[in-house]
């Protein structure tokens, strides 16, 4: 097997992506391990019913108890929970990416990026509004290849221009030295396009079977990002053309130039032109044009993108899509359980707080 | 006179050869086959202990390829 991946390998050299061998079989079945352990969808009412403290003890109980443990000194309260929930986000995705060997800790480190810029983002919004720096380590999940040291670091700069001059030898700094202090949004999308053109140039062309699936799964990902953003824009009547900066190429079903087209629609027209769309079965129940909130749309899509990376992860159980797919469902646990801690500290009434959940 | 002598094989030594090989070959493939299941029963028991009996049982699954070689070549010599 390997002589051969070797031969292959000294064909085609520059085509080849792998950096040694890949170790699919352990990593696949020790995330479905890993994912078992998430928190089955009966708790979220159970926890619904709990206080604060309540569900503090609950989540120590479970996966969360040595970030609770740790952070017990220095926060109390929603806070607690909140730092213990990042923590735990990261110490796990950091344990994927230490299990993992050759392409698919490659791949999923590229996957992984995101929190990179996430975490960029964080800062550099928290510096645009003069946060501080313990608001903006609140919001920071170093799970990418930032260290949380480092991070922490960048957020105790004074300014911007220091954040920007301590990342000059990151990838990112081409993208960042281009912002003048107000332009932040468009930075944002920016370093969003770079990291999905990042990511397709990590899969390349895909030849196998799995890469394909991996393909098409970041393909979804970015139909349903952008589908959420146009529903924002309809909603709110933005019809200005150059908001197709903000979509993203490379999409599954929608290609850009569609999305395009739907740019200056007003919402009533863009709902009858969404229903052409495979996404619209999906939704169909909860849009019509004189609908209050996005809420119900943007959780039925959440839900939609859970359930086609599970049905994915069942095509090829030997590849990176299992692992994607626990990604994105552990991402859901710690985004529920923020949803019903921030929820309850603010005073959200169950009702509310149980239409935000994905569940 | 040459060539006939190596046309002639002594069939004992032919036996020995396919014995060889049957356990050889399958003891390779239970091998391969081995490798990646048991590599992910370690994963899973990794994360939780009590997948111990089932990732055992399922490792050594594979093993009968290689008893139906060893039978091969019991029955050949």
């Amino acid at each position: 097997m390997h002589l051969l991946q070797r031969l292959k390998k000294g064909l085609h050299p520059q085509k080849s992506r792998s950096k040694g061998h890949s170790n699919y079989a352990y990593t696949t079945a020790r995330v479905r391990a890993m994912k078992s352990k998430l928190l089955p969808r009966e708790t979220y009412p159970r926890l619904m019913n709990m206080e604060i403290n309540q569900i503090t003890r609950f989540i120590q109980e479970v996966e969360y108890k040595e970030d609770v443990d740790e952070l017990a000194m220095t926060y109390s309260g929603v806070d607690l929970i909140e730092h213990a929930l990042n923590r735990n986000l990261a110490v796990t995705f950091t344990k994927i990416l230490s299990i993992s060997e050759g392409e698919l800790n490659y791949l999923i480190s590229e996957y992984l990026k995101k929190y990179d810029i996430w975490n960029i983002k964080t800062i550099l919004r928290g510096k645009y509004c003069g946060a501080s720096t313990d608001e903006i380590l609140e919001a920071v999940v170093s799970a990418g290849r930032l260290r949380y040291t480092f991070l922490s670091e960048l957020a105790a700069k004074p300014t911007y221009e220091d954040v920007i001059e301590a990342l000059s030898t990151s990838e990112y700094y081409s993208i960042l030295k281009e912002y003048n202090g107000e332009n932040l949004s468009g930075i944002e999308n920016l370093l969003d396009k770079k990291y999905y053109d990042d990511l397709f140039q990590a899969i390349g062309d895909p030849k196998s079977k799995d890469k394909k699936l991996f393909n098409k799964f970041i393909r979804t990902d970015i139909d349903l990002k952008n589908l959420v953003t146009l529903f924002r824009l309809k909603k709110y009547g933005i019809k200005d053309p150059s908001m197709s900066d903000l979509l993203i190429e490379g999409g599954l079903k929608l290609k850009i130039k569609e999305i395009e087209r739907m740019l200056p629609l007003s919402f009533e027209d863009f709902l009858t032109e969404i229903e052409n769309t495979p996404y619209w079965e999906e939704i169909s129940d909860c849009c019509s044009p004189k609908m209050d909130s996005l809420i119900y749309v943007e959780t039925r899509l959440k839900k939609l993108r859970l359930k086609s990376a599970e049905s994915f992860s069942h095509v090829y159980p030997l590849s990176i899509v299992p692992i994607m797919d626990y990604i994105l469902s552990k991402e859901n646990e710690v985004s529920n359980l923020r949803i019903i801690i921030r929820g309850k500290a603010v005073g959200l009434s169950d009702e509310e707080i149980k239409n935000q959940l994905v569940i | 006179m040459a060539v006939e002598s190596a046309a002639v094989m002594d069939p004992a030594g032919l036996k020995a050869i396919g014995a060889g090989l049957a356990v050889g070959l399958t003891g390779i493939a239970s091998g391969i086959a081995e490798k990646d299941i048991g590599s992910a029963a370690v994963g899973a028991m990794a994360e939780n202990e009590a997948l111990f009996g089932k990732g055992l049982i399922l490792t050594v699954i594979p093993e009968t390829i290689v008893i139906f070689g060893l039978v091969v070549a019991l029955l050949i010599s």
